[in-house]
């Protein structure tokens, strides 16, 4: 495809309040583009008009001015929304619907084929990792599992493009890092997946690139690690080096001319030590049923 | 920001905007709507709006127009016959009066409230000024007249809603007949009755009775002897019985052997349909109330 | 898309839409309600009145049929509406390749096999407890009267049903034009009540304006009785049932069928409009 998954211009919302019509501007002059099969993020804190963004790019809402596409159709139009997929922050769905039966109701709302609808329903339901819990009432899920059933009823008609608002707001780190790995995966299926946060560090390690928006402006918008690496610094980590080895290093920076600016420990993140230690806990919990079973 | 861009000038075209478009509706269905209008409206009686609204107060007012007509007056029906075991006749008389102008269809209001009117009230008024021993006959006939004339004026109103219902003739004459013991006026009502299409047979049976009642045998004659005539051969019609009365009064009238009543006889058809659904006699009768 | 594509939207939300509806407590209440109510008046036996007691039977099921049935229809259609608005299912919704109008509808539908189902119910009560005490009667007074049929005209019952559940089509598809520019639950009952009870009352605009001197308070008038749809058009118990020689003519049913529609298709199209520009 020819076209960027998303393109905006020159996008401003307003919105007007009271019956004195005073204008509250959510979306200021935005210009932006999403590539396709690109992992894109929306980052900013909260009124910074992410999620008024999101909905005009969903046809939700209308621009006050400005342009938005996806895939080159106007987001306006109800058509564009086919290539689309969309998770919100924290679903709600009909309580009494299974959750093969829920993600099949938006099958049929999306007009997947009949023949395919089965497949289809599979197959997300197997990539969210839901095929175990598919089959109880959505009233039961945790929040979690509300996202990943959420999940898949986004994907279920197979859309290119997928928009996930806040997908990590109040699920714990573990389901957080599950559905980073789905995220993963549709990028390696060839989708393009564009998610709002206002947790940087869950989507740190997983966009391409990321859009920070303040007050409704653009504030900076480039690939992370272009953002944040201190252009002018660089930084060695090494094991098993003596106070008299620091001291020749040191040495041997002066001598290039460049200064040590600090040492200190490299540190894991708490997540990911969270996720470390967790892992290691259930592969010993796997290993040890399996003994027990063989024995 | 021009005025016409104001979100209240834009607030007060859309509504502008609505009102257009449903005023064109209205037009546009008019010709759906008018005939449709006529034929409900038929069917629903005027009402008396300020006499309504005297008695209930707004609120009500819009319950009723609202389609609790029928309701409300089935449920003041029942507060009359709270108020009636009560017997406080002034709040009865006013509860009539509205449940009659709340709902004029039925019958039953009116000649329940009627025969509330002429028979009971005036028993109670009798024994509130002492008892049957102590008031003196005219003034016990007084209180009778006064009592049996209101209940007219309500029956004359219910004739107005219902011109051709055999009942309420009826009940005029009942009244005429047992509280006023009024022969002449109570055959006159009888016979009106008779000549209503849904009057039962013993309307004019009734008639004929009251005639020979004051004196009047060779009038009751004529007249018996053309119902025989035109009477169908249908159980109800009680012919044997008409016949009986008939052989009576020529017995009576020494009415010679060769110029008495020449009765066919027919065999009585069997089933009998005359009546519409709605003709049944009514099992609750106050007249049983009285002394 | 095509048509057909829409009537398969639109009947997959009207189904979610019915079945969120029958699961709400509220509904199920106010069932229970309307029926302890028809059933509650063969209470009116004791009173004796005859054949009277019919009369009164139909006219307390009807009245329950069009109270109650006022209240669910404002009510079901306004939480159906905000209940899928404030859990944002309406947003997973949209965000599908579906139209507005289609959800709309769907709404509409789902609220309308509500009342569908809660008018069948009330006058399936209805119609049993007069066919009880119709044989009951019968049975008592089958001596003394001469009958041309059953006393009451069962058909009947179920065609006011049917006109009801029409009106309450325009009703609902009113509360929705309500919702679809208003904030809150509560300001659209109340304000759908309002209307209710002026188009309950419009008939006496619409019979005043002939009488009328020309003037402002005759345009007034006239403009009233435009602008509000006559809901005093389906109170039709009256000539219903008993009334043996008045059965409401087939050619004033279509009428009354042919006006229902037309408003409720209005009202349902005036909400888009509002409906487009509201942010979900």
């Amino acid at each position: 495809m020819n076209n960027p998954a998303i393109r905006i211009q020159n996008l401003t919302k307003d919105f007007s309040v009271g019956i004195r019509g005073v204008k509250l501007r959510a979306v200021d002059n935005l210009c932006l583009e999403v590539g396709d099969n690109e992992i894109f993020g929306l980052l900013g804190p909260n009124g910074s008009g992410k999620s008024t963004t999101i909905k005009i790019i969903l046809g939700l809402l209308e621009a006050s001015t400005g342009t938005c596409e996806i895939y080159g159709k106007p987001s306006k139009q109800v058509d564009a929304r086919r290539s689309v997929g969309f998770l919100p922050e924290a679903p709600y769905f009909y309580r009494y619907l299974t959750g093969r039966e829920l993600v099949r109701y938006y099958a049929r709302i999306c007009m997947v084929p009949r023949a395919q609808i089965g497949d289809a329903v599979d197959s997300v339901i197997e990539l969210v990792g839901m095929t175990e819990a598919a089959d109880r009432r959505v009233a039961t899920y945790s929040k979690g599992m509300l996202q990943r059933i959420g999940l898949a009823q986004s994907l279920v008609h197979d859309p290119q493009l997928v928009m996930l608002d806040e997908p990590t707001a109040g699920v714990d780190p573990l389901g957080s890092a599950a559905i980073a790995d789905i995220v993963r995966e549709l990028k390696r299926r060839g989708k393009t997946v564009l998610l709002s946060s206002h947790l940087l560090a869950q989507i740190e390690g997983l966009c391409d690139r990321v859009a920070i928006l303040h007050r409704g402006k653009l504030v900076r918008e480039g690939r992370v690690a272009d953002l944040v690496e201190e252009k002018d610094a660089e930084s060695l980590v090494v094991e098993g080096l003596s106070a008299e080895g620091r001291a020749a290093v040191q040495a041997a920076i002066e001598a290039q001319g460049a200064r040590l600016a600090r040492v200190e420990k490299p540190r894991l993140s708490l997540d990911a030590y969270f996720l470390k230690e967790v892992h290691q806990r259930e592969s010993e919990h796997a290993a040890n049923n399996d003994s027990e079973g063989s024995n | 920001m021009s005025l016409l861009q104001h979100p209240l000038t834009l607030r007060l075209r859309r509504i502008l905007f609505v009102l257009l478009i449903l005023s064109l509706l209205g037009l546009l269905t008019r010709p759906l709507e008018g005939p449709a209008w006529r034929v409900v409206k038929s069917g629903q009686p005027e009402m008396n709006l300020e006499a309504i609204e005297g008695a209930l107060g707004q609120g009500l007012v819009v319950g009723v127009l609202g389609g609790f007509r029928a309701i409300l007056a089935d449920f003041l029906w029942i507060r009359t016959n709270t108020i009636w075991e009560r017997r406080d006749r002034v709040k009865m008389d006013a509860m009539v009066r509205l449940v009659t102008t709340l709902d004029p269809r039925p019958e039953f209001f009116w000649i329940n409230g009627s025969r509330m009117i002429a028979y009971d009230v005036p028993n109670w008024r009798i024994r509130e000024e002492g008892g049957y021993s102590e008031v003196p006959e005219a003034r016990q006939r007084a209180i009778d007249l006064e009592q049996s004339h209101q209940a007219f004026d309500l029956l004359d109103e219910a004739l107005e809603f219902h011109p051709d219902r055999a009942k309420l003739y009826l009940e005029k004459g009942q009244i005429y007949l047992n509280r006023l013991k009024d022969d002449a006026n109570a055959a006159k009502w009888f016979l009106q009755a008779s000549k209503q299409a849904d009057a039962p047979y013993y309307a004019a049976r009734i008639y004929a009775e009251l005639l020979r009642k004051q004196g009047k045998n060779a009038e009751a004659y004529t007249y018996l002897k053309d119902l025989h005539r035109e009477l169908p051969n249908v159980p109800y019609a009680q012919k044997g019985i008409i016949l009986e009365r008939i052989r009576e009064l020529e017995n009576t009238l020494e009415i010679p052997f060769w110029e008495r009543f020449q009765a066919v006889v027919e065999p009585v058809l069997e089933a009998p349909r005359k009546a519409p659904a709605f003709d049944v006699p009514e099992p609750h009768d106050h007249a049983g109330h009285s002394h | 898309m095509s048509i057909l594509d829409s009537f398969t939207r639109i009947r997959l939300i009207a189904g979610t839409t019915f079945l969120e509806a029958v699961r709400q407590k509220f509904f199920n209440s106010l069932l229970i309600i309307s029926i302890a109510l028809v059933g509650s008046s063969t209470f009116f036996q004791q009173f004796d009145f005859g054949t009277g007691e019919l009369k009164f039977i139909t006219d307390f099921g009807f009245g329950a049929l069009f109270f109650f049935g006022s209240i669910l229809s404002i009510t079901a259609t306004t939480q159906l509406f905000f209940y899928e608005m404030e859990n944002r299912t309406a947003l997973t919704m949209l965000a599908k390749p579906v139209y507005k109008l289609e959800f709309l509808a769907g709404k509409f539908l789902g609220a309308h096999l509500l009342m569908l189902s809660f008018t069948f119910v009330i006058t399936l009560v209805l119609s049993a407890i007069l066919y009880w005490r119709d044989t009951a009667l019968v049975a008592r007074l089958g001596d003394e009267v001469i009958l041309d049929g059953p006393l009451v005209r069962y058909g009947d019952v179920f065609l006011f049903g049917f006109l009801q559940w029409m009106k309450f089509g325009i009703l609902a598809a009113m509360t929705l034009f309500v919702a679809s520019f208003s904030n809150t639950n509560l300001y659209t009952i109340i304000v759908s009540f309002f209307l209710l009870i002026i188009c309950q009352l419009q008939y006496i605009a619409r019979d005043a304006y002939s009488g009328m001197e020309a003037g402002w308070e005759r345009f007034l008038v006239l403009g009233l009785g435009l602008i509000f749809p006559n809901f005093q058009l389906f109170n039709i118990g009256d000539q219903l049932v008993f009334d043996v020689d008045q059965a409401l003519p087939l050619s004033t049913v279509l009428q009354l069928v042919g006006y229902g529609v037309i408003y409720t298709v209005a009202f349902l199209l005036l909400a888009q409009v509002n409906f487009r520009r509201r942010e979900i």
